[in-house]
C-alpha cells in the first residue's frame, strides 16, 4: 500500500483529520442505515408503555402464527436454496468444466445477470401467464396431455407455486456465484489425478467436489438469505395469502395488525438475525474456498 | 540410510507395466479432456433454457392477445398511451439517476480516501457495505418510516428542525433515494473499489503528483476517466434495481413505476404483461451494456 | 532396445504443426532434458508421453509396450507440473498417498510408502500440513514425492522450477537430480533455462519450432553445437560473417582478418563462399605464450565487470566481439581504446549452418 500523503494544512490534529474523507459516507450510513436498524432494534425491546422488556422477543417464540411464519419462510428459503443450488450448479458446470461452446456460456452468464434482477412484480406476472389458471403451460398440459393441473390441487399461489417462481432468480444467482469457483478448478488437478491413476469419477469424488464444497455450501446459504428476504415477488404473486415473515412484516408496517408495535420490531429483528447468520456463514465458507481456489 | 528406495524393484515395475498393458482398454476408449460428447451438459443447459424461456414466452404471447382472435401490439399501445405510465416511469428514472449520483458521490471519494489515506477504515467501510444484505428492503423501509415519520426536534424542545419526511413528496423522495442508495451501495462501492484497485490508483496519484498535478486535476483527469467502466457498470446495476423496485416505493407511497405496475395488475390483464415484458427487455439491455463495458466481470444482485 | 522410444512423433492442432517428426531413444535411468524457447513443442511432446495429448502420427514405446493411445490414467508415468497441482483439500501425506489409494493398496502399505517418500524429500515435520501452508519449493517437493510414490516407469517434469525463486531453483534442481540418480528412474525434464538443462542432464534435446535440432550431452551441445540455433540458445556466442579463403587449410577471412578453423566441412567449400562463424567468448584470451592458432589485432571497446567474469568487448576488423575472462583482482586490464592482441584456437572457430 503506498504511503501517499495528501498535502493538507495541519491545523487540526492529524489523526482526526485523517477521518475527514470518510465522514460523508459514515454520516449517510448512520442516517439511513444504522439509525433505522437501531430504531427497530430498540423498538423490539420496548413494550407498549415505552419501557424496556424482553417480552416481545419471548413472544416471538410463543406466538403460533409468528412461529408458523418463520417456519414457512425457512422452508421456502431452504427448498429454493437447495433446489436452486443443485440445478444452478449443474448449469454452471455445463458451461465451464462440462465443455459446452463458449458462446453458450456467455449467453447463460448474461441472462443470469438479467434474471437474477427480474424479481418482483414482472416475475409474478410472467409466472401467472405461464402457470396461472389461463397460463400457457396449464393450457398445453390440458390440451396436449389432457392433464388439468388445477384439478389436482395445484395452485400457483401456494408454497409450490412461489417456490417455482423463486427459482427463477435462484438458479441464476447460483450460476453467477459458482461459475468463478468452477473456473478456479485447475486443469492440472484433473491431469495430476489422471496421471496418478484416477478415473474421471474418482477425480470428482476425491478432489473436485471436496474442493468445491465450501463454495457450493456458501452459495446455497446465500440463496437461502436471498429467498428469506424477498418480499415483492411473494406479495405480487400471492397478494399476502402466503404468510411468510416478510409479508407479515409488511402487514405490520401498514397497520399494526399485531396490536403490539414492539412485536413487529421483534419480528423484523428476528429476520435480521437470520440474514446475519446466513451472511456470516456465506462469508466464512467463501474465505475457506478462496484459500483453495486462488 | 535405509535404501529400500534404491531398490526400485525391477520386477514390480515390470509387472505393473505389463499388467496395465493387459488391462488397458481399447485405444479409443479413453476420455481425454472433454473429447467425448458432453451429453449431460447439453441436457442441463437445455432444461435450463426451457425453464427460463417459457415464462418470458408466455408473457410475450399473452401480451399480444389483447385484441380478440388476433395477435397485435394493442396491449403495448394502450400501456404506453397511459399518462400514468409515463408519469411513474419518468419518476422512477429520475429517482434512479439521483441514486446513481448520490451513491457515486459517496463511493468514489470514500474508496479513494481509504486507499490512499486511511487503510484502517477499510474493514469497517466494507462491513457497512455488507449490511444492506442483512437489512433487506422490507426491513429498511420499516426502519426508515418509523424514524422519519416524526420530526427532528432540537433536543428538549418542541421546535421542529425538519418536519416528518414522510409527510411530503420531496421528503419521501429523499427517503426513497436514500433507501435505494443503501440498497445499491454494495454494488456501487465494490465496483468503484475494484476499479481503483485495477488501475492502482495510489501509484497513479503519485505519478500525477510528481508531475505537478493538484487535487482537482488528479480527480478530474486521472481518477475519473479511468473509472469510467466501473462507474458505468455500477450505474447500470443501480438503474436495474431502482426502476423495478416495489417494496420501498409502495410503502413510502411514491408514484414510482413498481407500484404502478402492481396496481395495473390488479385491474388489467394484458397491459401489465406488455409492461413486464418491456421491463425485462430493458433490464436485458442494461445488463448487456454492462457486459460490453466491463468485458464480462459483472456483479450479481439478488431478489427483491 | 531403449527403454522409452519416441518414433516419428508429430502433433498437429488444426493447421498448426506443433511437433514434427520427433525421434528419440531414451535409456533406462537416463535424465534427458528438452530445452527450447516457448512454443517449440517441448511441453506438447512431454504431454504426449504422459497421455494428455494424442500424437497425430508416430509411436511411443515404453518398456516394450506401445502406449501411444493408452489413457493417461493407465500409463503409470509420473508427472510433475509447473504449477505443482497439489490437491488443496488433502494434506501432504494424503497427496502423496493418492495414487496408491486409487490403486486400492492396503492401508498399511500406503502408510509405509508415504513415510518413505516424506523422508526422501525431507518434509517429515510437514506431513500433515495443507498445500496452502507450504512454500513453492516445498510444494514442488511434495509433488515429486507424490509422483514417485506410485513407482512410475518414467518421471516427466514440465518446467517444474519455473515458478520458483532463483535460489530455490538451484537447490531444488540438484535435489531432483540426486533423487533421480539414487532411484535410477528414467526422467524427461522440460525447461527453457539452459543453465538448468546443462547442469543436471545426461543428455539434452534442443528443440526449435517443433523439431529436435540436436541431441547430445551437455558438453557436446555446448562445445560442438550443430546448428546456429543450438549455438545461440545455449551459452552466449559471438557471430560474424566471413568468406572462405582457403578451404583445404580451413582459412577464412572475416573483415579482412584471417582466421583458421578446425571445422571439418570447410574442405567441401569453395573459395569465396560466404559463411558465418561463431566463437564462444571464453575461448578468447590475451595473446601470451604459448600462442594459439589464431592471433589477431584488436581494439578494446568496453570492459564490463560482471562479478566472477569480466567481459571485454574488442573490435576485430570492424566487428565487435565479446571476450570473457575470469576475474583476477591482480590482473591489470588494458584501458579502453588500447590496441591489443588476442588469440583463440582453431577448434574454437565454429562454422555452423545458418539457421
Amino acid at each position: 500500500m503506498a504511503n501517499t500523503t495528501i498535502s493538507t494544512n495541519a491545523s487540526t490534529p492529524s489523526s482526526l483529520r485523517k477521518w475527514v474523507g470518510v465522514v460523508p459516507f459514515f454520516l449517510f450510513a448512520i442516517l439511513f442505515l444504522i439509525l433505522p436498524s437501531l430504531r427497530l432494534f430498540i423498538g423490539s425491546f420496548t413494550n407498549n408503555a415505552g419501557h424496556f422488556t424482553f417480552d416481545n422477543i419471548l413472544q416471538l417464540f410463543e406466538e403460533q402464527s409468528i412461529l408458523n411464519a418463520y417456519w414457512l419462510s425457512i422452508r421456502i428459503s431452504a427448498v429454493t436454496a437447495i433446489g436452486g443450488g443443485i440445478f444452478g450448479f449443474l448449469l454452471a458446470y455445463s458451461v465451464t468444466v462440462g465443455g459446452l461452446p463458449k458462446q453458450l456460456r456467455s449467453v447463460l452468464i448474461t441472462f443470469s445477470g438479467v434474471a437474477s434482477n427480474f424479481a418482483g412484480v414482472p416475475l409474478a406476472f410472467a409466472f401467472v401467464a405461464t402457470l396461472g389458471r389461463t397460463g400457457i403451460i396449464t393450457a398445453i398440459l390440458k390440451d396436449v396431455f389432457g392433464f388439468e393441473i388445477y384439478k389436482t390441487g395445484f395452485n400457483l399461489y401456494s408454497f409450490l407455486g412461489l417456490s417455482l417462481t423463486y427459482l427463477y432468480f435462484q438458479f441464476p444467482l447460483m450460476v453467477l456465484v459458482m461459475t468463478p469457483a468452477l473456473d478456479g478448478l485447475k486443469r492440472e488437478w484433473r491431469e495430476a489425478a489422471e496421471n496418478l491413476g484416477a478415473s474421471n469419477m474418482q477425480y470428482w469424488w476425491r478432489v473436485a467436489l471436496p474442493v468445491l464444497l465450501p463454495s457450493i455450501l456458501g452459495s446455497m446459504i446465500l440463496l437461502f438469505g436471498n429467498a428469506f428476504g424477498a418480499y415483492a415477488t411473494a406479495y405480487a404473486l400471492t397478494g399476502g395469502a402466503l404468510p411468510i415473515v416478510t409479508i407479515q412484516i409488511g402487514a405490520q408496517i401498514r397497520g399494526d395488525v399485531l396490536h403490539n408495535p414492539g412485536l413487529g420490531y421483534a419480528m423484523a429483528m428476528g429476520m435480521v438475525v437470520i440474514m446475519a447468520i446466513s451472511l456470516a456463514g456465506y462469508s466464512w465458507l467463501q474465505s475457506k474456498s478462496e484459500r483453495w481456489l486462488k | 540410510m535405509n535404501d529400500n528406495l534404491g531398490n526400485w524393484n525391477e520386477d514390480l515395475v515390470r509387472e505393473l507395466a505389463s499388467k496395465q498393458a493387459r488391462d488397458s482398454k481399447k485405444p479409443q476408449d479413453n476420455k481425454r479432456s472433454l473429447k467425448g460428447f458432453p451429453v449431460w451438459s447439453w441436457v442441463w443447459y437445455l432444461l435450463g433454457a426451457l425453464y427460463f424461456i417459457l415464462p418470458l414466452y408466455a408473457t410475450f404471447t399473452f401480451s399480444l392477445e389483447m385484441k380478440r382472435d388476433t395477435l397485435s401490439f394493442l396491449a403495448y399501445e394502450k400501456a404506453f398511451a397511459d399518462k400514468e405510465f409515463w408519469h411513474t416511469f419518468g419518476y422512477s428514472n429520475l429517482v434512479a439517476l439521483l441514486t446513481i449520483l448520490v451513491s457515486a458521490l459517496l463511493s468514489i471519494p470514500t474508496a479513494y480516501w481509504i486507499r490512499l489515506r486511511l487503510p484502517q477504515a477499510r474493514r469497517i467501510v466494507e462491513f457497512i457495505t455488507l449490511l444492506p444484505f442483512v437489512v433487506p428492503a422490507i426491513i429498511l423501509v420499516f426502519g426508515l418510516i418509523r424514524i422519519y415519520s416524526s420530526s427532528f426536534n432540537i433536543p428538549f424542545t418542541d421546535i421542529a428542525l425538519i418536519p416528518p419526511l414522510t409527510n411530503f413528496r420531496a421528503g419521501t423522495t429523499v427517503l426513497l433515494v436514500a433507501g435505494y442508495t443503501v440498497l445499491a451501495l454494495p454494488y456501487m462501492y465494490r465496483s468503484v473499489d475494484t476499479g481503483m484497485r485495477t488501475i492502482d490508483v495510489a501509484t497513479l496519484t503519485e505519478a500525477a503528483q510528481s508531475l505537478g498535478a493538484d487535487w482537482k486535476t488528479i480527480m478530474l483527469r486521472v481518477i475519473f476517466p479511468n473509472l469510467r467502466s466501473a462507474l458505468l457498470s455500477g450505474a447500470l446495476l443501480t438503474f436495474a434495481i431502482v426502476v423495478g423496485e416495489v417494496t420501498i416505493a409502495s410503502f413510502l407511497g411514491v408514484p414510482a413505476f413498481g407500484p404502478y405496475l402492481f396496481l395495473l395488475g390488479q385491474h388489467r390483464a394484458y397491459e401489465p404483461a406488455a409492461l413486464s415484458f418491456t421491463s425485462f427487455l430493458l433490464t436485458w439491455m442494461a445488463m448487456g451494456l454492462i457486459q460490453l463495458v466491463t468485458g464480462g466481470q459483472g456483479q450479481t444482485t439478488g431478489a427483491h | 532396445m531403449a527403454y522409452l522410444t519416441l518414433s516419428g512423433i508429430s502433433k498437429q492442432f488444426g493447421d498448426t504443426v506443433v511437433v514434427e517428426d520427433f525421434n528419440l531413444d531414451i535409456e533406462k535411468g537416463e535424465f534427458v532434458s528438452f530445452l527450447g524457447p516457448s512454443g517449440c513443442g517441448k511441453t506438447t511432446t512431454l504431454r504426449m508421453v504422459a497421455g494428455f495429448e494424442i500424437p497425430t502420427s508416430g509411436k511411443i514405446i515404453l518398456g516394450g509396450n506401445d502406449i501411444t493411445d493408452q489413457a493417461p490414467n493407465q500409463r503409470n508415468v509420473g508427472m510433475i507440473f509447473q504449477a505443482y497441482a497439489l490437491f488443496p483439500n488433502m494434506t501432504v501425506s494424503q497427496n502423496i498417498g493418492f495414487g496408491l489409494s486409487i490403486r486400492k493398496e492396503p492401508e498399511v502399505a500406503i502408510k509405509e510408502r508415504v513415510q518413505e517418500m516424506v523422508s526422501l524429500i525431507g518434509l517429515e515435520k510437514h506431513a500433515n500440513k495443507y498445500p496452502y501452508q507450504l512454500s513453492g519449493g516445498q510444494q514442488q517437493r511434495v509433488a515429486l514425492a507424490r509422483a514417485l510414490a506410485n513407482r512410475p516407469q518414467v518421471l516427466l517434469l514440465d518446467e517444474p522450477l519455473s515458478a520458483l525463486d532463483a535460489k530455490i531453483r538451484v537447490s531444488l534442481r540438484a535435489e531432483i537430480r540426486a533423487i533421480q540418480k539414487r532411484l535410477g528412474i528414467t526422467a524427461i525434464f522440460v525447461t527453457h533455462d539452459q543453465e538448468e538443462a546443462l547442469s543436471i542432464s545426461d543428455r539434452i534435446v534442443i528443440m526449435n519450432e517443433g523439431r529436435a535440432e540436436q541431441v547430445g550431452t551437455p558438453f557436446e551441445i555446448y562445445n560442438f553445437p550443430k546448428t546456429q540455433f543450438a549455438a545461440n540458445f545455449v551459452g552466449s556466442l559471438n557471430n560474424a560473417g566471413a568468406e572462405v579463403i582457403d578451404p583445404a587449410n580451413g582459412i577464412l577471412s572475416m573483415d579482412g582478418v584471417h582466421f583458421k578453423t578446425a571445422d571439418t566441412e570447410m574442405a567441401n567449400r569453395r573459395r569465396g563462399d560466404k559463411i558465418r562463424i561463431s566463437i564462444r567468448p571464453e575461448r578468447f584470451s590475451f595473446a601470451v605464450e604459448p600462442l594459439k592458432d589464431n592471433v589477431v589485432d584488436c581494439t578494446i571497446e568496453n570492459i564490463t565487470f560482471l562479478g566472477s567474469v569480466v567481459r571485454i568487448q574488442v573490435k576485430i576488423g570492424t566487428t565487435k566481439f565479446n571476450m570473457d575472462t575470469f576475474n583476477n583482482p591482480f590482473l591489470e586490464l588494458p584501458a579502453v581504446g588500447a590496441k591489443e592482441k588476442v588469440m583463440c584456437s582453431k577448434e574454437a572457430v565454429l562454422v555452423l549452418e545458418s539457421a
